[in-house]
């Protein structure tokens, strides 16, 4: 690398920077992975005692390494630190053609620094893993169909549950913040880019890296985990732990690297004159998920380090027969697992927030009640991971604390509901799909919530926990909630983003296909988990039938939504009606660029006088 | 949170679409607690045990608790639903007025949300206080659990040994649970318990059958390859036949 980056970049034909892109990332990658997998099987010892996998696991997780530090280097992560150590900072020229200038379709499959070029990549990649997430959730509700299932393998099933479960809490966890964090959120408050352009696109290629090993991981006995991968389940499970393994340990990278652009750029890169009063909520509810990802990740990642070393090394983090304990796995896993589902939820609820006042017509209801829900949620949410232990029997005279913290949070998520229903109230409703979407997210929201107090309840988590009711719960939270608000802000900034209207009439077909089979799939699941069946299971006794059934028409009526959703956005995307600047007469800065947005997004740096939600005739 | 509009000016309760959340809030407090506790009592196992009508309670009672709030939110929902909607490609006219706050149905929210949030705390520490005391009764039967990969496996005191469980009605017992591989969950599903089996440590959980018949007893926990099938029954029988079967076993178990 260092040679070919030696040259002069003036020189005539393609510099280094120019050739980068992802064919070059794949290629390296998969050399490097081989090159180290076949030295690794030719140069590591034998294990001296006989254990499962060990050698294995070296051999596998050094492969994946080497995939991984290939496929980075090909994409052109390196070249900027690398330029920098030897005293040759990009020039100019140079970081006009890293941010993508005048270059079509090709800078989306490159190193482009562009926020607006990395929220599309979030975006398509988003609904790449939905896809796949989806179609695993349909494997698993077509054998759970009929009781005795079983024409999937038990360990396949398994392994279809582990990845669906991990791949759709990733999806999750970008779909807001990754597209519309990345594309819309600078804009909104008025910068040219983020702090940190190519950390911008680092987080991004990293999640594409990270793809990789858990689709290899398919390949070499799967994740038949379940996504939380608790040890020692995960200690003996097959070499396909190692790709989950890798997986998370680069999507935490990612995450924290997004997370410490996202937050700066907010704190440093706002407007002239946009005091935190004027800064739009959305741009709250952002910084909120990306800050809460910043403690909560390092622990994950730590998490499987530890079961990375043993698996590979023969450490005893997690194994109780050389003094570890699978507790502390449990403990650092939901350290990160319950903030994990606050980073997915609040920057959904706060678009949704964001959309109110457009679609009512009003101002925003009590702007400060909505910043304080949405502090308080963050503050909480890190205080309470044990109860997803209340019944793991670590330590029972903690689960009365714990029961504390968590029902508190039902105050700031209280104050979340006050803004919407507040401003709501007489508004004038102009009838859209995001609109919609308020009051889809109001019911199922409320649905999700309410079961969260039984579950936080620890005399009644006794009879729930690891239950279908489970289940059912944290998909009417993460998906009737956080998916609703994430589809809205697709329709609601797909003008802004592809300079085209989304099919209105599409729009509403899958709404009400998704929100109609979604409460029907999860209802169903929810009557199962009460008649007692476990969480996880590919087989299941003949009272649990007709829950069963309904699940599963529900979510292939779900299925049936999101397709033609997907058909929207593809035929929106290519023939839809052009999008006037502003089509629906808001006030936040996005909209006052042009169509397509320039490079810099804005000539003249705006200057903010009011906030977003000065909507609604004045008394007189 | 129906002060939203000024509050300044005299009966704003008189307003039509105030009047008519207040009813709609009536009616969906209505349905929303007798459908939710409905929906969860019917779709719930039959219990048998006291700390298993003790889960069915405390949900009933969560249910009728949040049903007013749940109520407000889909009566506000439905009027605004109902008044004038507005389709097209354009907006609709302005809102003719321009309130962005009340500190009122603030307070008045964050307080009732507060002492909802106090309730449901205390009504589960009662709860959760008699549990935990359970644990701790010396006149129990002091049974062993051990889970593996994939069945449970339970020691009586007097050394009998089975691999479904029998137990005398109304009698307290005690679990002292463990694994010998991997995690796996206690759950008898019927009687409202569940305690985790993890290798390496014992936990404890207890419960008084109340009812004579068959119950499941299943993992809930996944725990590899056939964890959906790692299932059992429990016997609970009349003091009588549990002392005969246990004897029983007992001899089996020497005689092994």
């Amino acid at each position: 690398m260092t040679t070919l980056m030696s040259k002069p970049v003036s020189a005539p034909g393609k510099s280094v920077i120019e050739r980068l892109n992802i064919v070059t990332a794949v290629v390296l990658g998969a050399v490097s992975a081989f090159v180290v997998w076949r030295l690794a099987l030719q140069f590591l010892p034998a294990d001296t005692e006989v254990r499962l996998f060990t050698r294995e696991d070296k051999i596998t997780l050094l492969s994946m390494v080497a995939w991984f530090v290939g496929f980075m280097t090909g994409i052109g992560a390196l070249v900027g630190p690398f330029r920098w150590v030897m005293g040759k900072d990009l020039s100019h020229d140079e970081n006009m053609f890293l941010a993508g200038k005048d270059m079509g379709v090709n800078r989306y499959f490159r190193y482009t620094t562009d926020h607006k070029v990395v929220g599309i990549q979030y975006l398509v990649i988003t609904m790449v893993i939905f896809g796949i997430g989806g179609i695993l959730a349909m494997l698993i509700r077509t054998n759970l169909g009929t009781p005795e299932g079983g024409w999937i393998h038990p360990q396949a099933y398994n392994s279809i549950v582990g990845t669906h479960g991990i791949i759709m809490i990733v999806g999750t966890i970008i779909m807001v913040t990754g597209p519309f964090g990345n594309f819309i959120m600078p804009i909104m408050i008025g910068a040219r880019d983020m702090a940190f352009p190519r950390l911008n696109a680092l987080s991004f290629w990293l999640i594409v890296a990270a793809a990789i090993p858990l689709i290899w991981a398919q390949f070499i006995g799967g994740i038949s985990t379940g996504w939380s991968a608790y040890n020692p389940l995960a200690g003996q499970a097959p070499l396909g732990m190692n790709g989950y393994i890798m997986f998370i340990c680069i999507f935490a990278i990612s995450t924290m690297v997004a997370g410490a652009n996202i937050t700066t750029t907010i704190v440093r890169m706002r407007a002239n004159g946009m005091t935190w009063n004027r800064t739009p909520i959305f741009i709250y509810g952002t910084m909120a998920s990306v800050a809460l990802a910043l403690p909560a990740f390092p622990v994950f990642f730590l998490s499987q380090v530890m079961s990375a070393m043993d698996r590979a090394l023969d450490t005893s983090f997690y194994n109780t027969a050389g003094g570890g304990s699978g507790w502390l796995y449990e403990n650092l896993f939901w350290i990160m697992g319950h903030p994990e589902v606050y980073v997915i939820l609040i920057p959904a609820v706060a678009a949704l927030m964001e959309m109110a006042p457009v679609f009512t017509r009003r101002p925003l209801f009590s702007f400060n009640v909505a910043v304080m829900g949405i502090a308080g949620i963050s503050g909480l949410s890190v205080l309470v991971w044990a109860h997803h232990m209340y019944i793991s029997g670590w330590a029972p005279l903690l689960n009365a604390p714990f029961m504390l913290t968590t029902e508190l949070i039902s105050i700031p998520t209280g104050m979340l509901f006050l803004v919407l229903v507040g401003t709501l109230w007489r508004g004038r409703l102009w009838m859209t799909m995001p609109t919609m979407s308020i009051f889809a997210l109001l019911w199922n929201f409320m649905i999700g919530g309410i079961t969260g107090i039984y579950l936080s309840d620890v005399p009644a988590d006794a009879f729930l926990h690891g239950s279908m009711y489970v289940t059912a719960h944290f998909h009417y939270t993460l998906m009737g909630a956080g998916l609703t608000g994430a589809l809205a802000a697709l329709v609601y900034w797909f003008p802004k983003m592809t300079g085209r209207m989304f099919d209105k009439k599409l729009s509403w077909i899958s709404f009400w296909l998704v929100q109609i089979g979604f409460n029907v799939a999860f209802v169903g699941m929810f009557t199962v988990g009460l008649a007692g069946q476990p969480r996880r299971v590919e087989s299941y006794a003949s009272t649990f039938n007709t829950g069963n059934l309904i699940t599963t028409i529900g979510a292939y009526t779900i299925m049936v939504g999101m397709l033609v959703l997907l058909h929207g956005v593809i035929s929106s995307w290519r023939s839809g009606d052009k999008a006037p600047m502003n089509p629906w007469q808001a006030k936040t800065l996005e909209w006052t660029v042009p169509n397509p947005i320039p490079l810099e997004n804005f000539d003249v740096l705006p200057t903010v006088t009011s906030d977003a939600y000065g909507y609604g005739k004045a008394k007189s | 949170m129906t002060d939203l509009m000024n509050s300044k000016k005299p009966q704003w309760w008189k307003s039509p679409d105030v009047k008519k959340t207040a009813i709609l809030w009536v009616i969906c407090t209505a349905i929303v607690g007798y459908v939710g506790t409905e929906f969860h009592v019917r779709s719930i196992v039959e219990p048998a045990s006291e700390t298993m009508t003790g889960v069915i309670d405390l949900m009933r009672i969560f249910t009728w608790a949040a049903s007013p709030v749940a109520g407000l939110v889909f009566a506000i929902c439905l009027t605004v639903l109902t008044s004038k909607r507005h389709y097209g490609d354009n907006p609709p006219a302005e809102a003719d007025h321009q309130i962005s706050n009340s500190p009122r149905a603030n307070a008045v929210w964050i307080v009732v949300s507060a002492l909802l949030c106090l309730f449901a705390l205390i009504t589960g520490l009662i709860v959760l206080q008699k549990d935990s005391e359970a644990v701790l009764e010396s006149t129990a039967i002091q049974m062993n659990v051990t889970g593996s990969q994939w069945v449970w496996s339970f020691d009586y005191p007097n050394g009998a040994r089975s691999e479904d469980l029998y137990l005398p009605v109304d009698k307290p017992v005690v679990f002292h649970i463990t694994s010998v591989d991997v995690k796996h969950s206690f759950w008898i599903v019927q009687m409202g318990i569940k305690m985790d089996a993890n290798p390496g440590a014992i936990t404890e959980a207890a419960v008084t059958p109340n009812k004579i018949g068959v119950f499941d007893i299943r993992c809930a926990e996944l725990c590899g390859l056939l964890h959906a099938y790692m299932q059992t029954k429990v016997h609970v029988v009349s003091q009588n036949d549990y002392d005969k079967w246990v004897a029983e076993h007992a001899a089996l178990e020497g005689r092994a």
